[in-house]
């Protein structure tokens, strides 16, 4: 009983995890309407960042936040610029073969640059925090926290800040919100850059759980998207609510399925969602309809 | 003084790209060229380029199928030119099935895996289409690392280095040249005919707009269907002969996503949607491709596809209509407009 | 005579919001069925049941005295029924023409009978000029009468028209108008939705009535135009007549 306890609640914390490199995904969706295929290639460079600066200052990867979140801003920012924007106005395949090919340049920049060794840091906390008969990693404790606090504060900014109306605005209707005088395309950006921004943050958090390679991008990609359809494009309560879907899943298939299933989990729950619930938990309008003609 | 006022240019425009369904100089040309670079008897290490120029071409064509005229992108073929090798090469290696019928097989079990992936992504439209194909082809790959006693696994499978016609083994790279050749016209006439089909139409309407073609008789999950299996049997051909000129298979290298990207790439470049883009585009990079790999050999693993995938990033950006459109626009360039 | 079309208490619901309820009603062969109503009161849900767009929550569709209900789109249109799309929904990579041959070929299967059908078809709406166009490069304008266009290439027993008129100018109304009243002679029956009233009320043999679902009046236009429920649902819109 304890056990599956114990997996249900690592699973809630993993889950949990997933969901903050989830959230930049779904906004990005929400606002632009376009799919950033190079979105797990962004949370390998973040990683690769993270790394190199706990790595490189003794820091433990949570402080390194401090420079990475404003780094990866910034590098979204840039991708926006010479990639995103030249490619809105373009019949929609331009979008997926640039982010496409801008995953593929990423991936092998870093194979370049770090060779395909596994990188990895020191564990940050020395022992599992003990809750009677449940064991817990800090790093995952400590990640469930950070991505609490995300979420409060997003939702907070959503509905008090102009920004948070603008950005739901634009996530409606993207040409009624113009015609109101919202500046869209520096909601564009803005998303963009703050998507790129919180997954910087999600890579703190999991340089100390993952290792990091120049492919890892591909599986949490994939599970990214999972969380992104069940959860509903451009919902951040939504992508919480599918990361820890994902995250129970995964802990308890990975004890009582056979465990031999290992790297084709995500590949296989992404296909069997994409076959059963192409609309995500509730039905609303997802995998299924985007890129419908317009 | 009077003005002088220029002769009218004739409004006749040459076309220089074919147009869809007829058969164009320009292709005459260029089928001409291609055999008499065959027969030529140029230096063999220009031949290896050549003959890969002719595979991918194909491979493009075939990919284009499904994503320039039905428009559904995938990132996965390299699965179904994986199925292909594997297959006649598993089907020669332990039942002495002779290649030259094992590469139908390939197109069949090929086709197969093609009309899963299309039944797996029925109700899938854009990104999440893309993502699947990709999924689909993790998969396969997977799947084929870990079913060692069919595929031997990570260590892969060697074919005897005896040639012998049967068995589809050449001494001369030349007529491994002839060989690909045959498949890119192959392959170019089965696209050419479909540009002229009912089906054609069909796939386009599928890709312009689903509503309307249902409105009008057209049943999508067929035509999508019928589009992905025929294109996966192609590229499985492809890989059937990729087999019999490699003498080597594993499946980090032959189901790979930068595998599958590169059967994209060739048509995107060149132009998706006419028959001539894939060709176009295989001929313009895969030279370029092994040029950058014999200069820069190993040392900058992964340098081949940095330079690709900025290529790409630009070409999309800026000609999205690839070569092929490009072209297109400077025949109608007047000067004395 | 057997009905062409019939519905029997076909009903659609939304959630919990039922946008078409309970309604039935017959189709003869000849016919000119006109069927108005404000805005959101159900006729494009309607038209999306009979088209086979969506399947209806209860109720059955009749067509030929065969059961149709719940068939997909592209079943519907082989068994003789066409449709136009409110929004134009072209083939934008294709010629006018192509994309009209793409209609035809439900009736012509090699590629030089359908263009031969496609161009008759486009010669009959005044399309012809346009045959070589990108279909992208059309205004809305056209984009309309190429909606129509596709829909009688097709030579269907039952057409369904859906605001054919929105964006026409007054002549092309007249013209299309003219078109729409010779159909039944030439053995289509149609079905319209069109807020241009004075349009349809002057062809359409017989109408109905849809407010919130529901019919609320059928019968001939003088009829309507009388009936103090029709005014009622039409208040503050002009009711303009022939």
């Amino acid at each position: 009983m304890s056990t599956l306890l114990q997996l249900i609640l690592s699973g809630i914390l993993i889950g949990s995890v997933y969901a903050l490199m989830s959230i930049g995904l779904t906004l990005i969706f929400g606002v632009l309407r376009i799919v950033n295929f190079a979105h797990g290639e962004f949370l390998m460079i973040a990683m690769y960042g993270a790394w190199a600066v706990s790595h490189l200052f003794g820091l433990n990867p949570y402080f390194a936040a401090i420079a990475i979140v404003p780094a990866m801003f910034l590098f979204g920012t840039v991708v926006y610029w010479l990639v995103i924007s030249p490619a809105l106005d373009k019949p929609h395949l331009v979008v997926v073969f640039a982010t496409m090919a801008l995953s593929i340049f990423l991936q092998n920049a870093a194979l370049m640059a770090m060779t395909a060794d596994l990188r990895d840091i020191p564990p940050v906390f020395n022992r599992s925090i003990s809750i009677g008969p449940i064991y817990l990693k800090g790093e995952l404790l400590l990640g469930f926290l950070i991505t609490i606090l995300c979420t409060v504060g997003l939702q907070w900014m959503s509905k008090k800040t102009y920004l948070g109306k603008a950005i739901r605005a634009t996530v409606q209707d993207g040409e009624a919100a113009m015609l109101m005088g919202i500046p869209v395309p520096r909601i564009f950006l803005i998303t963009f850059a703050g998507g790129s921004a919180l997954v910087g943050l999600a890579a703190c958090v999991m340089v100390p759980l993952f290792s990091v390679f120049p492919s890892v991008g591909l599986n949490f990609v994939l599970i990214a998207f999972v969380i992104v359809v069940l959860g509903g494009m451009g919902s951040i309560e939504g992508a919480l609510a599918g990361g820890i879907c994902v995250g129970v899943v995964q802990s308890l298939s990975g004890y009582y399925i056979a465990p031999a299933f290992g790297q084709m989990f995500f590949f296989v729950l992404f296909l069997l969602v994409m076959i059963f619930r192409p609309n995500g938990l509730l039905g609303q309008q997802g995998a299924a309809m985007v890129g419908m003609n317009e | 003084m009077s003005m002088v006022i220029p002769a009218p240019i004739s409004s006749r425009r040459i076309p220089v790209l074919p147009k869809r369904g007829q058969i164009s100089w320009f292709e005459i040309v260029l089928l001409v060229m291609s055999f008499g670079l065959v027969v030529s008897g140029i230096a063999p290490s220009l031949q290896d380029v050549i003959l890969l120029s002719f595979l991918f071409a194909g491979l493009g064509l075939a990919w284009n199928i499904a994503g320039g005229y039905a428009g559904l992108i995938s990132f996965g073929h390299s699965a179904f030119f994986g199925v292909g090798a594997y297959t006649s090469t598993i089907l020669l290696l332990r039942y002495d099935i002779s290649p030259w019928i094992g590469i139908w097989a390939g197109a069949v079990i090929a086709g197969l895996f093609g009309a899963v992936l299309a039944l797996i992504c029925a109700r899938l439209r854009g990104p999440f289409f893309i993502l699947s194909t990709l999924a689909f082809a993790e998969v396969v790959r997977i799947g084929a690392l870990n079913w060692a006693s069919l595929t031997g696994g990570p260590e892969g499978l060697s074919i005897p280095p005896m040639a012998s016609l049967v068995g589809m083994v050449f001494a001369s790279k030349t007529t491994y040249a002839a060989l690909m050749l045959g498949y890119l016209v192959f392959v170019y006439a089965i696209t050419k005919g479909l540009e002229a089909s009912r089906f054609g139409y069909y796939l386009f309407a599928i890709r312009d707009n689903e509503d309307a073609a249902g409105a009008a008789g057209v049943n999508p999950l067929l035509g999508r269907t019928a589009a992905i299996a025929l294109s996966a049997a192609l590229t499985g051909v492809g890989g059937s002969l990729f087999a019999q000129y490699f003498l080597y298979l594993d499946p980090t290298y032959v189901i790979s996503p930068e595998l599958s990207f590169q059967f994209a790439l060739l048509p995107a470049v060149g132009g998706l949607g006419t028959a001539i883009g894939p060709v176009l585009g295989s001929f313009l990079i895969t030279p370029l491709s092994e040029l950058l790999r014999s200069h820069l050999g190993n040392a900058a693993a992964g340098l081949h596809l940095v330079i690709y995938s900025l290529g790409l990033i630009v070409v999309m950006l800026y000609f999205p209509t690839g070569l092929a459109g490009a072209l297109n626009k400077l025949t109608h360039w007047r000067p004395f407009r | 005579m057997s009905a062409l079309l019939e519905l029997r208490n076909v009903s659609r619901a939304f959630r919990t919001t039922l946008a078409v309820n309970d309604v039935s009603f017959a189709v003869q062969p000849g016919e000119l069925l006109g069927l108005i109503g404000p805005n959101g009161a159900g006729k494009s849900t309607l038209f999306n049941l009979i088209a086979g767009v969506l399947p209806p929550s209860s109720g059955q569709i009749l067509f030929d005295g065969k059961q149709v209900t719940g068939w997909k789109s592209h079943d519907i249109a082989r068994v003789g029924i066409a449709r136009t799309f409110q929004i134009p929904k072209p083939y934008r990579q294709l010629s006018v023409v192509e994309n009209v041959m793409l209609s035809a070929f439900l009736r012509e299967k090699s590629i030089a009978g359908a263009r031969k059908l496609a161009e008759a078809t486009l010669a009959d709406i005044g399309l012809a000029d346009y045959a070589g166009l990108p279909a992208n490069l059309l205004t809305v304008g056209l984009l309309k009468r190429l909606e129509v266009a596709r829909a009688l290439a097709m030579q269907p027993k039952l057409v369904l028209f859906d605001e054919i008129m929105a964006g026409l100018t007054p002549t092309e109304v007249g013209a299309m108008t003219r078109l729409v009243a010779e159909l039944p002679a030439r053995g289509i029956t149609v079905i319209w939705v069109e807020h241009v009233l004075y349009a349809i009320m002057k062809t359409a043999t017989r109408m109905i009535v849809i407010n919130r679902g529901k019919q609320i009046a059928e019968g001939t236009p003088a009829m309507m135009a009388r009936d103090p429920a029709v005014v009622k649902a039409y208040l503050g819109e002009e009711m303009i007549l022939a």
